[in-house]
């Protein structure tokens, strides 16, 4: 009845009609009739006109009610709306640039999009790339061009970066002393007046469009070899241009469209985003017959390193076998460009707030990462583990397929890795060839869910302690004497130079040479003799056949192996308990294989092939199978040599990172 | 004349006055009536009309999702109620062409199809062709709840519905998804703020409501009305399902809130009995549902899922709950044969019936059973060295399914009067020493049992 409200003004108008007539009553009958007469006229349409508001009322309180009704249905946590940035109809950006000794920073319409003032990082040139329709930074990156070949890295990265978009640059500290000829004519060619003689300690800042105008050029010279140039600070206005000008016409598919909101957001991933000649997305490899792990989710652990996890998605996708839609990246931190990347495959992605540090968050990743694949997964009896800086192999899924049975049979087994700690160029030959280890090589690597669930997970190491995740499932409280399953030629390749427990030195003496399998389906061997006791059949069998190496020479050198392919040779090392790694040690330095821990054994047994031969090293007498070594033989002892430089600075932190 | 054209402009008026005094009345009767229901059937056309109308939709969303391979089934609960009524004929003729549109040509707003997410890719191009075809869709997404008990993982929304509209009709598609415990979600269907309310009337969806558990479907092909799609192989069993099918989720915020307060106990012994807990819950459900005899988790064990998400590391045991009128003689022999021996058995099924079975190493499995009262609800407890009988009571509940320990258990619905009437409303505490004669908020003292029932009312073994 509420809907009554708005009357009362009526009601007195009414009363007042009456009133006045009887008023008028006394005077006039005629004028009285009359004003009789047009009050109710009066009356009426008023009548009319509440009506009609009343319609008009009860409408919306209908309205209303029906938006009520549906209140059940109401998302009670999301209220907020955010505020969408308003469409910047602006057209030209103004631009900072500051370049010294110890400071550098940039800002976009006042906006800081690039500051460093820390000690000791971040010498040499910072580049930063802007859309050139919206301003929006593209990429970052800094090449210490103090340092050898990183212009050719500069060089490189602005090669890929598309015509039109805008390039700033800045020098902090020093960027001259190994910037070479052609980094200077790239950068000369970009319309710098300056570069080709920039020289020590200079001081530069740099605005232009590629291929295209430039907007401003500062430089300070350095006046003494001691002493730095002076702080410049460049002020420029760049104008944009719209948005259909910044942008490819590719055709209108799902890939380009995804594509199309990769490249504008991004830049630095190549052809992707080339406009005439864009590399595909999608891979489409053939699908393997009789694939076991078609269900089997695969969880890419990531960090933030967007362009190792963009060439890792693509040897994943390009793998035979491969389900994209059991794939999930893992990033650690909310880091928007490896979502990017993600999103440009059409994968989906899922990110974690940082817990701890360091290590300790590392191995927190692992473990939300491993808890949620097995959630979004319930019916997964296994979890693929991936990371970021591997290329897989194409046979990557059929090397699982064809084993996999095993790790569900066979209670033994830890785990199935694609990665064979000593499989070297020198070491490795055999694609179809599978070892058991008792060690855990990580590195593309099969999980299975009762072990992660039964085990791991409920006393997986808590964020205070800042253990590796890796080694702590070495250890032998979790890993109860349990074998992994590897093959002879790695099915991943670790190809990361930049990492929490990793540098370039690292990663050439111990990465770079490693093999890496290339050959499509590949038909694995004897996979029923990789079980427990079949395996120990296989070894004696193995070892019958063997033919006892000279051990009067010296195993280091190339002769100690004779000139022959294709046979099995075993020679006998010292090692006098389960632990005595000495002269493993010495031997494996020698190989030039992985010394920074003992990696590959199999009860005190070593397979690794040399001059292609299958080479065998037995540890006596800890070793089982010391028994068939002759009695002529003396087991070869090497002693560990008196500490040399850097073998001890490294192996710390390079243990941890052999993940 | 002038009088008399006034006169008659007068009673034209009042006339017309008297139109819309009369218009307003019905109107206003009109928008009473129609508060409790919606816009939508008000535009009703010719029942005929109407009725092809529904089935049109019907035939053209499943002509579309068949053109993209999405394998949906009907879970209508008002076509599978029509159709549980022919079930028998329609399994028998799978492609007999139907005389008459029984099923689907059935006044309703809606048609609600199910579809397993992990059967399809999220391919767009569904919603383009559906736009070609004239549908209008809204899609209704949300957090993932598999992710929700991580610390801190933002993963990407996921759809959990979907409604596509033609002229007067829509369907609405329920995403389900496979949860930890072999069993399947539905989401809640939550409108967004910049939604259109007025979509459709959401409020007759038989869907959305609250989140749903279901068992995974066994499916059956048919033809009714001479379109082909997939039903649940019983249909009555699915709809009884469905009427008890409400989920609640872990509170896995507050539980995260106890464990900062609370550390959680990681020592060998608690990971140890936290996993010999688990397995015997497993197998304690496993043998309650091939009997058929709804339980769901009491005392500690309902504590730890609403306070921590998890087994209570330090509480021993695993308490589970029955109402009395589900007891079956069978059960003592089933848990027997799945290896849970009778441990002591105290009361009897008119009175105080509590079970207790040894698990394996120390666990022990205990289990409640519930008498129902006017305005309460209680179970009971004996103490064997006395004879003593002890009484504890509920406020009364209904059951919701949870998932725990990878396990889809039921649990009171109303969770936290059942916590509360238990523990009192300091159990957010955790509290170490326990004595279930007089720790817990609800217990009351009973009287004794006769001397001469003692043999049978307390049974040790």
């Amino acid at each position: 009845m509420d809907e009554w409200k708005p009357n009362p003004p009526v009601k007195a108008h009414k009363k007042r009609s009456w009133y006045l007539a009887w008023k008028y009553k006394l005077m006039n009958q005629r004028a009285l009739r009359k004003l009789c007469q047009t009050g109710a006229v009066l009356f009426l349409l008023v009548t009319v006109i509440v009506n009609i508001k009343l319609i008009l009322d009860t409408r919306r309180a209908a309205y209303e009610e029906e938006e009520e009704s549906a209140q059940d249905y109401d998302d009670e946590m999301l209220n907020v709306e955010v505020p969408r940035h308003p469409v910047n109809n602006k057209k030209v950006l103004d631009v900072e640039v500051y370049s010294s000794r110890s400071k550098v920073y940039v800002a976009v319409d006042g906006t800081t999009v690039l500051e460093d003032e820390a000690r000791e990082q971040g010498r040499g040139i910072h580049v930063i790339v802007l859309n050139q329709a919206t301003g929006h930074v593209m990429a970052k990156r800094v090449f210490d061009t103090y340092s050898p070949h990183e212009d050719e890295a500069m060089v490189l990265f602005l090669n890929m970066v598309a015509r039109g978009r805008i390039l700033i640059f800045t020098i902090k500290d020093e960027g001259s002393f190994h910037l070479k000829e052609t980094a200077k004519n790239v950068l000369k060619s970009l319309g710098s007046q300056v570069a080709p003689f920039l020289s020590w300690r200079d001081m530069w800042t740099f605005v232009g469009k590629k291929g295209g105008e430039v907007y401003g050029e500062k430089h300070a010279k350095s006046p003494a070899l001691s002493t730095w140039g002076d702080p410049v600070l460049l002020k420029t206005e760049v104008h944009l241009t719209s948005v259909e000008d910044a942008e490819c016409h590719w055709p209108d598919t799902e890939l380009n469209r995804r594509r199309k909101r990769f490249c504008s957001k991004v830049e630095g991933y190549g052809s992707v985003c080339s406009c005439k000649d864009p590399t595909p997305i999608e891979f489409n490899p053939d699908p393997l017959k009789d694939n076991k792990v078609f269900d089997v989710p695969v969880a890419v652990i990531a960090g933030n390193r967007p362009n190792y996890l963009y060439r890792m998605l693509r040897s994943l996708l390009s793998a035979q076998g491969v389900n994209p839609q059991m794939i999930t990246v893992f990033i650690d931190g909310y880091y928007e460009e490896p979502m990017d990347v993600v999103e440009l495959f059409g994968l989906s992605g899922i990110q974690h707030t940082p817990i701890s540090i360091k290590n300790a968050r590392v191995s927190q990743h692992y473990k939300a990462s491993l808890t949620a694949t097995f959630n979004l997964f319930p019916d997964a009896k296994f979890a693929v583990v991936l990371e970021e800086d591997l290329d897989i192999s194409v046979d990557f899924f059929s090397f699982l397929s064809q084993s996999i049975h095993l790790l569900e049979e066979d209670e033994s087994l830890y785990c199935i890795s694609a990665w064979n700690d000593q499989g070297y160029e020198h070491t490795a030959e055999d694609p179809s060839l599978l070892y058991r280890v008792e060690t855990m090589p990580g590195l593309g690597w099969v999980l299975r869910k009762s072990l992660y669930k039964d085990e791991l997970e409920p006393k997986w190491p808590t964020p205070e302690k800042l253990w590796d995740w890796d080694m702590w499932m070495r250890m032998p409280e979790q890993r109860k004497g349990r074998e992994c399953i590897i093959p002879d030629i790695s099915r991943s390749y670790h190809f990361g130079i930049v990492g929490l427990n990793m540098n370039g030195y690292f990663h050439e003496a111990y990465f770079k040479k490693h093999k890496f399998n290339t050959v499509p389906n590949v038909q694995l061997k004897n996979v029923e003799s990789l079980r427990k006791d079949n395996y120990e059949t296989e070894i004696h069998r193995l070892l019958g056949e063997a033919e006892v190496l000279d051990h009067s020479k010296n195993p280091c050198e190339d002769s100690f192996v004779p000139d022959t392919e294709g046979r099995v040779y075993v020679m006998f090392i010292r090692m006098e308990q389960e632990a005595d790694f000495t002269t493993w040690t010495q031997l494996a330095k020698c190989l030039h294989i992985w010394d920074l821990d003992v990696r590959g054994n199999h009860k005190g047994l070593w397979r690794l092939f040399r001059k292609k031969n299958h080479f065998l090293v037995v540890g006596v007498p800890a070793s089982p199978y010391s028994s068939k070594k002759p009695s002529s033989v003396t087991p070869i002892y090497m002693e560990p040599p008196a500490k040399e430089e850097g073998a001890v600075a490294v192996p710390a932190a390079a243990a941890a990172e052999q993940t | 004349m002038q009088k008399i054209n006034r006169n008659v402009v007068l009673a034209l008026l009042s006339l017309t006055s008297l139109v819309f005094l009369l218009f307003q009345l019905c109107y206003y009767k009109f928008y009473l009536s129609q508060k409790n229901g919606a816009a939508f059937s008000k535009v009703r056309g010719s029942q005929s009309g109407q009725d092809s109308t529904r089935w049109h939709v019907v035939r053209k969303f499943l002509g579309l999702i068949s053109s993209h391979n999405i394998p949906v089934y009907l879970i209508d609960p008002l076509i599978l109620g029509l159709v549980d009524k022919d079930i028998e004929q329609i399994r028998s003729s799978p492609d007999g062409p139907s005389p008459e549109c029984k099923y689907f040509c059935a006044p309703r707003d809606f048609t609600t199809f199910a579809l397993l997410d992990k059967t399809w890719k999220h391919d767009v191009g569904l919603f383009r062709t559906a736009e070609k075809m004239g549908f209008q869709w809204l899609k209704i997404i949300n957090k993932d709840p598999r992710l929700d008990g991580m610390d801190d993982l933002s993963g990407m929304e996921i759809p959990l519905h979907y409604i596509f509209k033609l002229a007067s009709h829509a369907i609405h598609l329920v995403v389900f998804y496979e949860r930890s415990g072999n069993f399947l979600w539905h989401g809640p269907l939550r409108l967004k703020q910049h939604m259109d309310r007025k979509f459709v009337p959401f409020r007759k969806l038989h869907f959305g409501r609250y989140p749903g558990a279901y068992e995974k479907p066994e499916l059956l092909l048919v033809s009714i009305d001479d379109l082909k799609v997939q039903i649940p192989k019983n249909p009555s069993s699915f709809l009884e399902e469905m009427s008890q099918s409400r989920f609640l989720e872990c509170r896995y915020r507050e539980a995260r809130a106890f464990f900062q307060l609370y550390p959680d106990d990681a020592s060998v012994d608690a990971v140890e009995f936290r996993k010999k807990a688990k397995s015997v819950l497993h197998l304690a459900a496993l043998t309650l549902n091939n009997l058929g005899v709804k339980f769901w988790l009491s005392s500690g064990t309902c504590l730890g899922w609403y306070r921590q998400c998890n087994v209570i590391p330090h509480s021993k045991d695993v308490d589970l709950g029955i109402f009395i009128r589900d007891y079956k003689a069978d059960i003592i022999p089933a848990f027997q044969k799945a290896g849970l021996p009778l441990k002591h058995k105290f009361g009897k099924v008119e009175d105080s019936l509590e079970l207790s079975f040894q698990g394996e190493d120390d666990v022990k499995l205990d289990i409640f059973f519930f008498y129902e009262e006017d305005d309460h609800i209680w179970n009971g407890g004996t103490q064997a060295k006395s004879g003593k009988k002890f009484k504890y009571l509920f406020p009364k509940f209904t059951l919701c399914w949870t998932e725990f320990v990878e396990l889809k258990v039921h649990v009171p619905c109303e969770t936290l009067q059942y916590v509360e009437a238990n523990y009192g409303p300091e159990w957010k505490v955790p509290v170490k020493t326990w004595d279930w004669k007089s720790s817990p908020f609800n217990v009351q003292e009973n009287g004794v049992w006769p001397i001469d029932e003692w043999d049978n009312v307390i049974q040790l073994y």
